[in-house]
């Protein structure tokens, strides 16, 4: 293979300048990198920058409502910060599905966006939590919305030399519904099935707002407008819950693989929704 | 290598000559060893390690599914195959061996010895670290525990339950120890 030169900096600063005007790949906890290198003949590029040393891309914290996830938070610190556990536990419940502990002590959550994968676990519950991508280069700064960031199958609006600093998103409230399903063939190590995510606002038994989303079943994790505006601003019962069900499924386009058929993944993206918002707004299903 | 042989195949004048990869200076501590290497930077950190001779570190999938190349690094349990040599440099590393010596076992290995935990014994090294962590972490883990913990090790040998019991036995042994020197 085509060797490459390698700078690990320790500051934002001094990254964004190692990359400039050079084709460049970024490298954090390794565990898409290295398994994808095997299969590059050339390179994954000129400069490879480690980011393990910026100081600046590391943390989890909230200010004014917003939870700042910093660009080298693990899957492993979602299962064990304080801020996730009490404000986003649907990051934790991803979390302790995502891969193996090995793995999630690297693994990055900023990582498994840029992969653009369609079955990155944790991509659904960042949607429905309704998060922004903070995205650095010698150009300057821009923020961009998840579902807006995530263009295709394998595909994102990251620009060359451009690197994700941190993703933030509005914290729920402490009150919030939520519910989590990760559809696998095994309990870890396993690429999701069907993966769906649903947070809910609630006041009053109305859902004020709702965040609802797929992943695995379409070109990239989606978020279901539809659903979501079927249950905003009314007290769900089960035949609301079903017809955001509906919705769900609606938006769904799964393919046939090795670990599912599609017709199998379609039924689920109505079944599991209807059960997790039933779950989430103690709703009693006698049908499932 | 490639590159050249490829050109002699099919005469292109074009393709460049071959440039080995440019070696940069690693230095790290394996076991509390300190160590001064050199490679290419896309040289994995296994293979790094390896090639050093840290053979108890096992290659057995390179893509981070199996485990058997499990490491500390800094004290959490990794795969070595999923970082670049040149990432752990100023880094501390624990294999295996570093964790207990054949002279003085660790607990945990003297369990799997115990209960037959072994059988071809090519995912026991990454095992037995990922159980150090486990252990570190969760003194005294529920059986469920124990198998979250080692989600990320294959074995193919043992049906797992030989390992998850002796693991059980070895917290039981490890948190006594500590009571007793309290």
């Amino acid at each position: 293979m085509r060797g490459f030169d390698f700078v690990a900096p320790t500051t934002l600063a001094a990254t964004l300048k190692a990359a400039k005007g050079r084709s460049t790949k970024f490298i954090a906890g390794g565990t898409n990198f290295l398994p994808d290198l095997r299969h590059q003949h050339d390179g994954p590029a000129k400069l490879v920058i480690d980011l393990m040393r910026v100081s600046a891309l590391q943390g989890i914290s909230s200010s004014k409502g917003q939870i700042k996830l910093g660009a080298l938070a693990t899957m492993t610190d979602l299962l064990t910060n304080k801020i996730i556990l009490r404000e986003a536990p649907i990051l934790a419940a991803m979390s302790e599905k995502f891969a193996g502990p090995i793995i999630r002590n690297r693994a990055t959550v900023a990582g498994n966006i840029i992969d653009g994968g369609p079955a990155a676990d944790a991509v659904p519950p960042l949607l429905a939590l309704k998060t922004k991508v903070r995205l650095a280069s010698e150009k300057g700064r821009r923020t961009v919305d998840l579902d807006k960031f995530l263009t295709g199958y394998r595909q994102t609006a990251i620009r060359s030399n451009e690197l994700v600093t941190a993703v933030t998103f509005p914290s729920p409230g402490r009150n919030h519904k939520w519910g989590y399903y990760k559809l696998a063939r095994r309990n870890a190590m396993a690429i999701t099935v069907v993966g769906v995510a649903v947070v809910l606002k609630v006041r009053r038994k109305k859902v004020e707002e709702a965040g609802i989303s797929l992943g695995s079943v379409t070109a990239a994790p989606i978020r279901c407008y539809e659903a979501e505006k079927i249950l905003e601003g009314n007290v769900v019962d089960l035949e609301l819950a079903q017809k955001a069900a509906e919705a769900c499924a609606a938006v769904a386009a799964p393919i046939d693989d090795i670990r599912a058929s599609a017709e199998y993944r379609k039924l689920m993206c109505e079944v599991l929704p209807r059960r997790l918002i039933c779950q989430a707004l103690d709703i009693s299903q006698d049908n499932d | 290598m490639a590159t050249a042989s490829k050109s002699k195949r099919t005469g292109k004048s074009s393709t460049p000559a071959y440039v080995p990869p440019k070696k940069l200076p690693i230095s790290f501590s394996v076991n509390g060893q300190e160590v001064n290497a050199e490679a290419p930077a896309h040289t994995s950190l296994l293979y790094l390690l390896r090639d050093l001779g840290f053979t108890e570190v096992k290659n057995g999938c390179e893509a981070g599914d199996c485990g058997a190349c499990t490491i500390l690094l800094d004290g959490l349990a990794m795969n070595a195959c999923c970082a670049l040599g040149v990432q752990a440099q100023g880094r501390e590393i624990t294999t295996v061996k570093g964790i207990g010596t054949v002279d003085n076992l660790h607990p945990i290995q003297v369990k799997f010895i115990e209960y037959g935990a072994i059988q071809c014994g090519f995912c026991t090294p990454g095992m037995i670290v990922a159980a150090k962590e486990l252990l570190d972490l969760t003194p005294n883990p529920s059986r469920h525990e124990i198998k979250a913990g080692i989600a990320g090790n294959l074995c193919r040998c043992t049906g797992y339950v030989k390992i998850i019991d002796a693991i059980e036995a070895a917290a039981e042994e490890l948190s006594s120890k500590k009571g007793k020197g309290k």
